[in-house]
């Protein structure tokens, strides 16, 4: 019984390590002076704004979807787990109606694209954050 | 400036990498099914089954343009022997960001789960509720207009289409005309609803039904013309509302379907589901019913008959009736587990009730995979 509380208690340090490693900043092109928050970062991330709050046009990147970063930024930002989120694109998928972000394999590949396009808006490990690329506050 | 020429060059790469694109998608839907012994339910036995609505899909788009995607959807359904059919083939234009118009063959936006009713991975059912989304005019050949807008923190998204469907039912032909259904979403963060008016000129003849309308057209034409379905204008009415909070959610919908004259009755349907969200496992209870249980029409027509006739008459409408009536409701538990973000695995029991004739109550076990890339 004491063991298990002991496995518990360190599953729980660790799952808390986790998260917290894994939190996320959600990234813009030096220029862009678009004003974010949350909800519109999720309605592009969603598809369901395809412009930056100043008229330009925004493109998402996403990350693969097994990574922890992907599995924070869904649940925290996005609000719905990633097999929600990627419920909720096969629904657009198979009636035409959208096309899921693009998705790269690392934080790297995120902040190389978003460094070089202006339209272009991703997420990274806060800690893998770069001069070459803004970071937005969402709140 | 070779900087920017550079950015330049990359980003016209990437836009044109988009345009240039055709996208390859699929989804699957692997269902096995078992019914208590000796009963039958949704065309499952008491042999273990996975032809009946297990299907298999692949959909190609392209971009035409920089507005323009032309869609195909190839479907492969266990119930029709995995014969491969275009089930959708439409362009979508996009006029704005907006507002987008499709032609070709596409879905009709009757139900919350229409668009996507075909994919399993899309929802927490193995099945969504027959009781209300079983209906013979899914696809619509014609035109639909989609518009999409925010009204503060409110989504709205309207869809107008027209046009016309073919179906299969009963072994006859249904045909719909001049079909219209106007359909109205509005979502706030956890909260949905829908509405949804749809009318349509349907004809259906049934060859089981002939002999009897031959009778009753030698009986009374008024009475054969008033119970044959052809050209009679039908209408569809759909209300939805939806919350959902993450970790529960709660929602239901409920439908209309009337062709005043005609034999086909009147049938109002409606469903509740709720469940949970733990983890990578959705617990859902979902509970459906069915009536089209109605007084037999033309009553009136037939007792205006000359009274050695009226037997007949009364004998005839309920003839062509009786056989459609249905009144029955279905609870259902089931689980989801997501496997990955594109595979889930469910598996739920159903229990059916038949109010008319109570040998029809089965319970059913199914299994099910969803996949989709």
């Amino acid at each position: 019984m004491l063991r298990k509380h002991a496995l518990l208690a360190a599953t729980l340090t660790l799952l808390t390590s986790f998260s917290a490693a894994a939190a996320t900043t959600v990234i813009v092109h030096p220029s862009n002076a678009a004003a974010l928050d949350e909800k519109s970062v999720q309605r592009i991330f969603l598809g369901k704004e395809k412009k930056f709050s100043d008229g330009v046009e925004s493109i998402p990147i996403n990350q693969v979807a097994d990574s922890a970063v992907r599995g924070d930024f869904d649940e925290n930002v996005l609000g719905r787990s990633s097999a929600q989120v990627s419920a909720y694109w096969s629904k657009l998928v198979f009636t035409g109606k959208g096309v899921p972000p693009k998705e790269v394999s690392s934080d790297a590949d995120v902040i190389e694209l978003v460094s070089k396009n202006p339209s272009a808006i991703g997420y990274v490990d806060s800690a893998s954050v770069t001069g070459d690329v803004k970071a937005v506050s969402l709140n | 400036m070779k900087k920017v020429l550079t950015i330049s060059t990359l980003a016209l790469a990437m836009s044109t990498a988009a345009n240039a694109d055709v996208r390859i998608n699929g989804f699957a839907n692997l269902i096995g099914g078992i019914t208590s012994s000796d009963d039958t339910l949704y065309g499952y036995d008491d042999n273990i089954g996975f032809g009946e609505e297990s299907l298999f899909a692949i959909q190609v788009s392209g971009d035409i343009n920089d507005r323009m995607t032309a869609t195909g959807q190839l479907v492969a359904r266990g119930s029709d022997d995995y014969e491969v059919d275009f089930e959708w083939a439409y362009l979508t234009y996009q006029v704005t960001d907006k507002v987008s118009i499709s032609a070709g063959r596409l879905r009709l936006p009757l139900f919350r789960y229409s668009a996507s009713l075909d994919v399993g991975y899309s929802y927490h059912w193995v099945n969504a509720p027959r009781a209300v989304y079983d209906v013979p005019f899914n696809n619509l050949d014609g035109v639909r207009v989609d518009y999409n807008t925010f009204v503060g923190d409110w989504e709205i998204n309207l869809q107008a289409g027209a046009g016309t469907y073919e179906n299969e039912i009963a072994g006859g032909k249904l045909e719909g005309s001049n079909t219209l259904v106007f359909s109205a979403e509005a979502t706030y963060e956890w909260f949905k609803v829908r509405g949804v008016y749809g009318r349509s000129n349907a004809t259906l003849e049934i060859p089981d039904l002939a002999p009897a309308f031959a009778q009753m057209q030698q009986v009374s034409p008024e009475l054969a013309g008033f119970l044959s379905l052809n050209d009679d204008s039908g209408t569809f009415l759909g209300l939805g509302v939806e919350v959902d909070q993450f970790d529960w959610f709660v929602s239901a919908e409920i439908t209309s379907i009337e062709t005043e004259e005609s034999f086909s009755p009147k049938d109002v349907a409606y469903y509740v589901t709720a469940g949970a969200r733990i983890n990578k496992w959705t617990p859902t209870l979902t509970y459906e019913s069915l009536d089209g249980n109605n007084d037999i029409k033309g009553l009136d027509i037939v007792a205006g008959l000359p009274a050695q006739l009226q037997p007949a008459g009364a004998a005839l409408a309920a003839g062509v009736q009786l056989p459609f009536m249905e009144e029955y409701d279905v609870i259902t538990a089931g689980v989801r587990y997501d496997y990955d973000t594109n595979v889930a695995f469910k598996a739920d029991v159903s229990k059916y009730t038949d109010d008319i004739d109570e040998s029809n109550d089965a319970t059913l076990v199914r299994v099910a995979v969803n996949y989709v890339f």
